[in-house]
C-alpha cells in the first residue's frame, strides 16, 4: 500500500532563497525502510516533514506539485530528544503514555501499549524515572517508544541514533526493520549511511533538494 | 491560540523567569522580568503576550514562594498591550526608537504598579523598591508620592533596557527564523 | 527549599482541588477583611492549614523569611511614620491607626504566604495534572502552568553555560555599570535565539503526540474525589461570596451616609 505519494513536489521555507526540496517524485510503501542521506542542508529533514504532512501545516512555507498522504497515523522522531519532551510528565511511563492519552484511548489499553513499547526499546526499568534526569541515549530511546506508542503506520526519524552508543544504535535499526516487517513504512534520515544501509530496503540520496540516487541502499555514498 | 503560539508563550515565560539570573550575575539594579513578555508581544501579538505576562507572574510566585506579588499581574497586561502596539508601529526596528519607547513603558508600568503597591500593600513590596519608599517617607515625602517615585525609578531603567534587548534580539534573528513571524513584516 | 514534599497528610491524600480551593478562599478573604482581628484569624487559619498538611516545618521558614522584612518595613512605614494619634511605647512614638493598618497588611501577606506555600508543599504536580486532565481543563492551560516549570531549569542551565563560555572568551562581569550593561547583550542574545530555534521541533513533537487531535485526553491515574471534599470546596466558595457581599454592602452604606452628610 502506498502511504505517501509525491509528484514533482517542491517546497520553499518562508524567506528561503532556494527551494529546500526541488521536484521530488517518490512513493513510500508500507513495509519499506527508506534511508535518506545527504549533506546538511540537502533537504533530508525537510523531506521527512513534507512526507509526514507537517510542512507547510506547522512550519510554514509553500509546497507545490502533488502530494497524497494516505498514512493516517504518522509519527516523527528528531535527533535532540530533550526538545521532544512534553514537559508535562513526571515519569517516563506518563511521557510514553502521553500520545495515546491525547487520542483518548482507554486507560487499560494505554497501560498495555506503554509497557510493550518500553520493553521493546529496553527501557522498562526507567518507567518511574523523571524524564529530565535521563541521559541523552536513555531519553532518545524513551522518545522512540513514545512515537511507537501511537502505533504509527508511517514512522519518520531524523538522525535518531545521534545520542545512542553503537550497540543501542544497532538495536534501533534492527527494530526499524522489525517494524517494517509488521507493515509500517519507515523513513530515516541519517548521516550514518553504513548502519542505515544494513537496515534499509531502499536508499535515497538528496543533493540541494533533488533526488540524485534512489535504489539499492548499499549504493549510497558513505 | 495555535500550538505554535502556545510554545512561544511558554518560551516567553521561561525567558522572563530565567533572565533574572543573568542580571543578578551582572549585579545590575534591574529585574528584566518582562523581556519574554515584550518579545512575544513583538513576535506574535498582544493576546499571547498577556498570557506570557500573567503566567510569568503566577509561576514567579510559585518558584519564589512570594505569593504577595500576584496583584502586580495587572502591570504585565499593560506591558503586553503597549509592547504589541509599539511593535506594530515599528518601534523595535532601531535602538533609537526602541529605547525611548521603553522609557515611556517604564512610566506607564511604574504608574500602574504604584497604586497597587500603595493600596494593596501600603507601600511594602519587593525589597529594593520598599527600601527606597521607606527612605523617601523618612525624609518627609507623603506615602503615595514615596511609593510612586520608588516604583517609577526602577521601572524606567528596567523597561528601557528590556526594549533595547528585544530590539537586539529581533535584529539578530536569522532570516529563516524571522520569516516565520508574520507580525515582524509589518 | 520551596516545592512539593511527598507525605501522607490529609492534604496530600485529598483531591488536589481541595487544598487549592481552601488557599484560594483564604486569598479572597484576607482582602475582604478590614480589622487586625479578622486578618489575624485568617492568618491563624492559614497556619492551621500548614499544620493539617504536616508541612509546618517546610512552610514556616520561607513564609517567615519572606514576611519578616515586610513586617519590619510596615512597622516603620505605618507604625512609626503613620498618622496621629501617637502613643509612647518605650522610646518610640507609635501611631495607633498606623499600627492597626500595619497589622492588617502584614497579616494578609503572612496568611497568603502560609496558605500557598502549604499548597505547594502538599499538592503533587503530577496529581494536579491528572486532576486537571480528568476535569477537562484545556491542554493549553495545563501546558503553560506545568510544562514551563520543567523548561526553566533547562534554560537556567543553558544560561549558566553561556555565562561560563563568554567568560572564557574574555567577557568581564565586573567593572563599571556601563561595562556590565554592555555584557548583557552577549549573554541574553544567545539564550533567546537558541530557544527560538527550538520552537519548531517542540511544536512538531507536541503535534505528533496528538495534542491537536481534538479528542478528550484520557487521565491515566485520576485522583479520587469525595462528597465531603466536594462540599468543603462549595463551602469555601459560599463563604468568599458572603464575605465580599457584606463588604460591598458596607461600602455602599458608607457611601450613602457620606452622600447624605454632604447633602445636608
Amino acid at each position: 500500500m502506498t502511504l505517501v505519494r509525491l509528484r514533482e513536489a517542491s517546497f520553499r521555507y518562508a524567506g528561503g532563497h532556494a527551494p529546500a526540496l526541488d521536484g521530488i517524485s517518490l512513493d513510500v510503501l508500507s513495509g519499506e525502510v527508506v534511508a535518506l542521506a545527504g549533506r546538511p542542508g540537502s533537504g533530508t529533514s525537510t523531506l521527512l516533514l513534507v512526507a509526514g504532512g507537517y510542512a507547510p501545516r506547522l512550519v510554514g512555507g509553500t509546497l507545490t506539485g502533488e502530494r497524497v498522504i494516505a498514512a493516517t497515523r504518522p509519527s516523527v522522531v528528531f535527533a535532540t530528544p530533550w526538545t521532544q519532551l512534553t514537559g508535562l510528565c513526571q515519569t517516563v511511563f506518563a511521557e510514553v503514555a502521553f500520545g495515546p492519552a491525547s487520542h483518548g484511548q482507554e486507560r487499560e489499553r494505554i497501560r498495555a501499549t506503554v509497557a510493550r513499547q518500553l520493553a521493546r526499546l529496553g527501557v522498562e526499568h526507567l518507567a518511574s524515572r523523571d524524564p529530565a534526569t535521563l541521559s541523552g541515549g536513555e531519553l532518545q530511546r524513551v522518545i522512540v517508544a513514545a512515537a511507537l506508542a501511537l502505533e504509527p503506520d508511517l514512522l519518520l526519524l531524523d538522525d535518531p541514533a545521534a545520542e545512542l552508543d553503537p550497540d543501542a544504535a544497532d538495536a534501533l535499526y534492527d527494530l526499524l526493520r522489525e517494524l517494517a516487517a509488521a507493515g509500517t513504512a519507515v523513513m530515516v534520515a541519517t548521516p550514518d549511511t553504513e548502519r542505515a544501509a544494513r537496515a534499509a530496503t531502499r536508499g535515497i540520496v538528496l543533493e540541494a533538494g533533488r533526488i540524485v540516487h534512489d535504489g539499492a541502499p548499499a549504493a549510497m555514498p558513505a | 491560540m495555535s500550538l505554535r503560539d502556545l510554545v512561544l508563550v511558554r518560551l516567553g515565560v521561561a525567558v522572563n523567569l530565567v533572565i533574572g539570573q543573568i542580571v543578578a550575575a551582572l549585579l545590575l539594579p534591574v529585574f528584566l522580568d518582562s523581556v519574554g513578555t515584550i518579545l512575544v508581544a513583538a513576535l506574535v501579538g498582544p493576546r499571547a503576550a498577556i498570557a506570557v505576562g500573567l503566567t510569568s507572574q503566577l509561576l514567579a510566585a510559585v518558584l519564589s514562594g512570594n505569593f504577595s506579588w500576584l496583584p502586580f499581574g495587572v502591570v504585565q497586561i499593560v506591558i503586553a498591550v503597549y509592547a504589541a502596539g509599539a511593535a506594530r508601529v515599528g518601534a523595535f526596528r532601531r535602538l533609537r526608537t526602541a529605547l525611548p519607547a521603553g522609557l515611556v513603558l517604564g512610566a506607564l508600568a511604574g504608574g500602574t504598579a504604584a497604586p497597587i503597591a500603595y493600596f494593596v500593600f501600603g507601600g511594602a513590596t519587593a525589597g529594593g523598591v520598599t527600601a527606597v519608599t521607606t527612605a523617601l517617607r523618612a525624609l518627609g515625602a507623603p506615602l503615595p508620592v514615596a511609593v510612586a517615585v520608588a516604583s517609577l525609578g526602577t521601572d524606567l531603567l528596567d523597561k528601557t533596557l528590556a526594549f533595547g534587548l528585544v530590539c537586539l534580539v529581533l535584529r539578530n534573528l536569522p532570516g529563516h527564523l524571522a520569516a516565520r513571524f508574520p507580525a515582524l513584516a509589518t | 527549599m520551596i516545592g512539593f514534599r511527598p507525605g501522607a497528610s490529609p492534604l496530600h491524600r485529598a483531591h488536589p482541588y481541595t487544598p487549592l480551593a481552601v488557599a484560594g478562599a483564604l486569598l479572597c478573604l484576607v482582602f475582604a477583611a478590614r480589622t487586625p482581628a479578622e486578618v489575624g484569624a485568617l492568618a491563624l487559619a492559614a497556619v492551621a492549614l500548614a499544620i493539617v498538611g504536616g508541612a509546618t516545618g517546610y512552610v514556616a521558614r520561607p513564609a517567615l523569611m519572606l514576611a519578616l522584612p515586610t513586617w519590619l518595613l510596615l512597622f516603620v512605614l505605618h507604625g512609626v511614620l503613620g498618622p496621629d494619634p501617637h502613643r509612647a511605647v518605650g522610646a518610640l512614638q507609635i501611631s495607633e491607626p498606623g499600627l492597626a493598618h500595619a497589622l492588617v497588611l502584614g497579616g494578609r501577606i503572612t496568611a497568603i504566604l502560609f496558605a500557598f506555600l502549604t499548597v505547594l508543599a502538599t499538592v503533587s504536580p503530577a496529581r494536579l495534572v491528572e486532576a486537571m486532565t480528568e476535569r477537562g481543563v484545556s491542554f493549553a492551560a495545563t501546558y503553560l502552568l506545568v510544562s514551563t516549570l520543567t523548561v526553566v531549569p533547562r534554560l537556567r542551565a543553558r544560561a549558566a553555560g553561556i555565562l561560563e563560555a563568554q567568560q572564557c572568551r574574555g567577557l568581564r562581569l565586573g567593572g563599571s555599570p556601563v561595562a556590565r550593561l554592555a555584557a548583557l547583550g552577549p549573554l541574553v542574545l544567545p539564550l533567546i535565539l537558541g530557544a527560538l530555534a527550538e520552537v519548531d521541533e517542540q511544536v512538531l513533537a507536541l503535534d505528533t503526540r496528538g495534542v491537536t487531535s481534538g479528542r478528550v485526553r484520557t487521565a491515566l491515574d485520576p485522583p479520587p474525589d469525595s462528597a465531603p471534599e466536594w462540599a468543603l470546596r462549595w463551602v469555601c466558595a459560599v463563604v468568599v461570596l458572603g464575605a465580599w457581599s457584606s463588604r460591598l454592602l458596607d461600602l455602599l452604606l458608607t457611601l450613602g451616609t457620606r452622600a447624605q452628610e454632604l447633602g445636608r
